[in-house]
């Protein structure tokens, strides 16, 4: 904020020395005493910014003083604020510190048991199905045909036959 | 020497009122309807004063004020008398109302015409009558000072109603809006500047000639 020799801003207001705001609003409210009025009367002695800040809060005082405090609300408003209150507990009374924790449980235990709700018809699906297909199933069984276990050579000559079968044509 | 006992006996008088509240709120902590009841009474006018400074629209003061005694009265059992009864009232309002305005998303009200001559002269007058306006001119200077008001950032014009409408003390605005004693001070200084800039911008076409009358 630019100010002149007066210290004034760009809107040509007095501005106070930020040192004495404070002081200038103690000041203003006469609730200044002993050395700190003296310190800031000697200020003001010599600065024309915080001379003329305080005028202006002067002035700005005395504007302020046309507006009205609210006005009462009246006797009978105590009344109204325990029927409030009253009427407020009542509709609380049903309802405990848990009832939001409970609502939400509510909500989880709901979407779980629609959850098993469509596992088990899925399940149930599935098995029906696999009943109905079990004697077609049957029916078109091909008989499993094991191979035959190869037969443990009984004697020496057995032995020499399965040699010369398996190396026979590896020449 | 008169001065010294009228303020000893003022502390004095200060200090039962104190004690007494204190064992207002004591009873309606152990759920006593009518000691409550009877704190709504005490405090209900100053309430009333703190969330209209800070509400713009009178019709919502009301509403405000009956949340803040309901909540007042629900989370007393948790207030312990560290501080005065009144100071955490007071919190109490001010949080009521600055969550009331974020949840309306209430923007200041704008107007959009500036202050006619005829205007210009008559609150002029108001200001500076030696003798008391009549009731019409005050009616209508205090909707002029309504309208410049309303040209302030919201904290400034908050601070001076406050401070200067409705009697708070820059203690107890302090210890309501969690500031330091000298910053409330020196806001509220600047607060009054920011009014006369408005009050001469809006007023007066000529600033300059305003200032130097004052100098003269």
């Amino acid at each position: 904020m630019s100010m002149n020799s007066e210290n004034r801003n760009e809107e040509n207001n007095y501005v106070a020395c930020p040192q004495y705001e404070a002081a200038l609003e103690d000041q203003l409210q006469g609730a200044l005493r002993g050395p700190e009025a003296v310190n800031l009367a000697g200020h003001l002695a010599t600065c024309a910014g915080c001379r003329g800040a305080l005028e202006d809060a002067a002035v700005s005082a005395r504007l302020l003083a046309i507006a009205e405090p609210a006005p009462d609300p009246g006797a009978g408003f105590s009344r109204i604020v325990m029927a409030r209150i009253r009427q407020e507990l009542q509709t609380n009374e049903g309802k405990s510190i848990w009832s939001p924790f409970v609502a939400v449980a509510w909500r989880f235990a709901a979407t779980a048991a629609f959850a098993l709700v469509l596992l088990v018809s899925f399940d149930l699906g599935r098995h029906s199905q696999w009943v109905a297909d079990q004697p077609i199933v049957a029916e078109n069984r091909v008989p499993e045909i094991a191979p035959e276990r190869p037969s443990l050579p009984a004697s020496r000559d057995d032995v020499i036959l399965m040699m010369a079968d398996t190396s026979h044509g590896k020449q | 020497m008169a001065a010294t006992a009228s303020a000893l006996s003022l502390a004095v008088s200060r200090r039962e009122k104190g004690e007494e509240e204190r064992q207002l709120v004591q009873r309606a902590q152990s759920g006593e309807e009518a000691a409550f009841e009877e704190l709504i009474r005490r405090h209900q006018q100053r309430v009333f004063g703190l969330v209209s400074g800070i509400l713009r629209r009178r019709e919502d003061v009301e509403d405000v004020v009956q949340q803040v005694f309901l909540k007042v009265f629900v989370s007393l059992k948790r207030f312990d008398q560290r501080a005065a009864f009144s100071t955490w009232l007071y919190k109490i309002s001010v949080n009521e109302c600055w969550d009331y305005l974020r949840k309306k998303k209430v923007r200041p009200l704008v107007y959009e015409a500036d202050l006619s001559e005829e205007q210009v002269s008559r609150l002029d007058g108001v200001v500076s009558a030696d003798q008391p306006a009549s009731s019409s001119d005050r009616a209508e200077a205090r909707d002029l000072l309504e309208r410049m008001m309303e040209k302030l950032p919201e904290q400034d014009r908050e601070l001076l109603v406050l401070k200067e409408v409705e009697g708070f003390s820059v203690q107890e605005l302090a210890e309501i809006l969690n500031l330091n004693v000298n910053t409330v001070k020196v806001r509220l200084f600047r607060a009054r500047a920011r009014l006369m800039d408005v009050y001469r911008r809006r007023l007066h076409s000529k600033p300059e000639q305003q200032v130097e009358g004052k100098e003269g």
